[in-house]
């Protein structure tokens, strides 16, 4: 049975009614659910029922993620940016998707992961030592932007210390409104970013290999039926593991220290009982959801879920919403530190889930450890905290400055921990495991 | 209590492994989840039952 009965609702994930609504909004729109259309972007459906959302993920026969204007594709973006190149694999279909994600996959499953573990802790304490004797950090500026970045940097086999080549435009285009002023140096800053990875690519094509082991040499040596990965295809990979890299695991520490610091209780609960850890990450994933949803195009006439439809009909999988589905959380506005089961979309959903989950989870829970160990009377300045304008892409902040009692130093200089860590992922033995096949 | 993990619908979301370590494994390739034997000891079918729960894309199945 289907309904072609379409209810349509004022909606756009970019505006500031969402940023200011969200996640209480979902409760207006799920008794008009679970999938609404708005006539915002050229008109298109957003799913926001949690049972729904996981039906069209599983179909990626009839809900497509590639960005081919001559097919009518729009991608994963609603709206669909006009000019740029696909977003990597995020943006083809099976069986296209699976020659990248086979390449990254053995460096970013659990295993794999585990290896990064004391990096992330040797650089969260850097970043803590460099302003635990002022007694004020920005949790954004100095430490959530950071330490994720090194990392990526480290697992694409770039310099540790290129970082900062990244850092700025990579969070810069995913917060800067494209009608605003300032959108003009963001998109210079992105286009010296994508030239800098075509360059980063070329020299080591050119070389017969990256100069370090890494995502990047990966996606080089690999061969699809004895032929090289396509070169849109590496650089588009490789500007994917860098936006999803950098910006999210930052916004889900930022909004879980701002959350704990406004419910004290918890924040004492979760600093004593380190084992809750593991059920809170997964809850603040869900509730806050950094990436709050994906765009899809439908391939031809279906009918699922009951609903319909059309070929060409723009999707957009609202992850954020879903995990305020009160079909499918008990008091879903509520953070429950210890909720399990917690079958949330916050890593989406089907053959597209975040292929950096692991990676997400580790770093957040070492930053976010670190933090109430060494700083366990922090306060958040709420005149300074700065959200993202538009949090329809990612659910994120720009600042978060808060005080705190100084403490000491307990390790080596920022700049002497990358000098040191540079050296250890340079050896063979770090990756070992990562060519498995 | 038998469970299997059904390949086709695993995406590796792992919280499978958070409910019952002991039961479902990780594969070092892409973190998809496995079990070694489809027999679940009586001790943990209450944990196995909460992985099933779980799984964001319905992919353990329980049988008796």
């Amino acid at each position: 049975m289907s309904t072609d009965a379409r209810v349509t609702v004022d909606f756009d994930q970019h505006a500031p009614a969402y940023r200011a609504g969200y996640p209480e909004l979902a409760d207006d729109l799920r008794d008009r659910g679970p999938v609404v259309w708005s006539e915002h972007h050229g008109g298109y459906w957003v799913v926001t029922g949690r049972d729904l959302l996981g039906e069209i993920a599983k179909h990626p026969d009839l809900f497509s993620n590639d960005r081919d204007p001559e097919k009518g594709y729009g991608g994963v973006a609603v709206p669909s940016p006009k000019g740029a190149g696909r977003g990597g694999f995020l943006e083809m279909d099976p069986p296209e998707h699976m020659d990248y994600r086979r390449v990254l996959n053995p460096f970013l499953s659990p295993g794999a992961v585990a290896r990064w573990q004391p990096l992330v802790t040797d650089l969260a304490d850097a970043c803590l030592d460099a302003v635990i004797e002022s007694g004020r950090i920005d949790f954004v500026d100095d430490l959530a932007n950071i330490v994720p970045a090194v990392l990526t940097m480290g697992l694409l086999g770039l310099p540790l210390s290129d970082w900062v080549v990244y850092c700025e435009p990579a969070h810069a285009m995913v917060y800067t409104r494209p009608d605003s002023p300032e959108f003009a140096e963001t998109f210079r800053m992105i286009i010296r970013m994508v030239e800098g990875i075509a360059a980063t690519v070329a020299e080591a094509t050119r070389a017969g290999g990256a100069p370090r082991p890494g995502i990047i040499k990966a996606l080089l040596d690999a061969r699809d039926a004895g032929a090289p990965l396509d070169q849109d295809g590496i650089e588009g990979t490789l500007l994917l593991v860098i936006g999803g890299g950098f910006d999210t695991t930052t916004a889900l520490t930022a909004h879980s220290l701002e959350w704990l610091d406004r419910h004290g209780e918890q924040r004492r609960r979760l600093a004593s009982e380190p084992e809750l850890l593991d059920t809170a990450t997964e809850e603040m994933v869900r509730y806050f959801t950094p990436a709050q949803g994906g765009g899809r195009t439908v391939i031809r006439d279906c009918v699922v879920g009951g609903h319909a439809f059309r070929a060409g009909d723009r999707v957009w999988l609202a992850y954020g919403l879903a995990n305020h589905d009160p079909g499918a959380f008990d008091h879903h506005a509520e953070i429950q530190l210890d909720r399990f089961p917690n079958r949330h979309a916050g890593f989406g959903l089907g053959i597209h889930r975040c292929i950096g989950s692991n990676l997400a989870r580790m770093t957040f829970k070492t930053m976010l450890g670190r933090v109430l160990a060494r700083m366990p009377d922090y306060h958040v300045d709420a005149g300074g905290i700065a959200r993202y304008d538009d949090i329809g892409t990612i659910n994120g902040y720009r600042h978060l400055p808060a005080h705190f009692t100084p403490g000491w130093r307990i390790g080596p200089s920022f700049d002497e921990v990358i000098g040191r860590w540079q050296e250890e992922v340079g050896r063979d033995a770090f990756w070992a495991g990562v060519d498995a096949d | 209590m038998k469970v299997r993990v059904d390949p086709e619908l695993c995406q590796g979301h792992t919280l499978c492994a958070l409910a019952a370590p002991g039961v479902f494994r990780l594969s070092d390739e892409d973190g998809h989840s496995y079990v070694d034997s489809a027999e679940v000891p009586p001790d943990l079918e209450a944990s196995v039952a909460r992985a099933a729960a779980t799984c964001p894309e319905g992919a353990i199945l329980i049988s008796d």
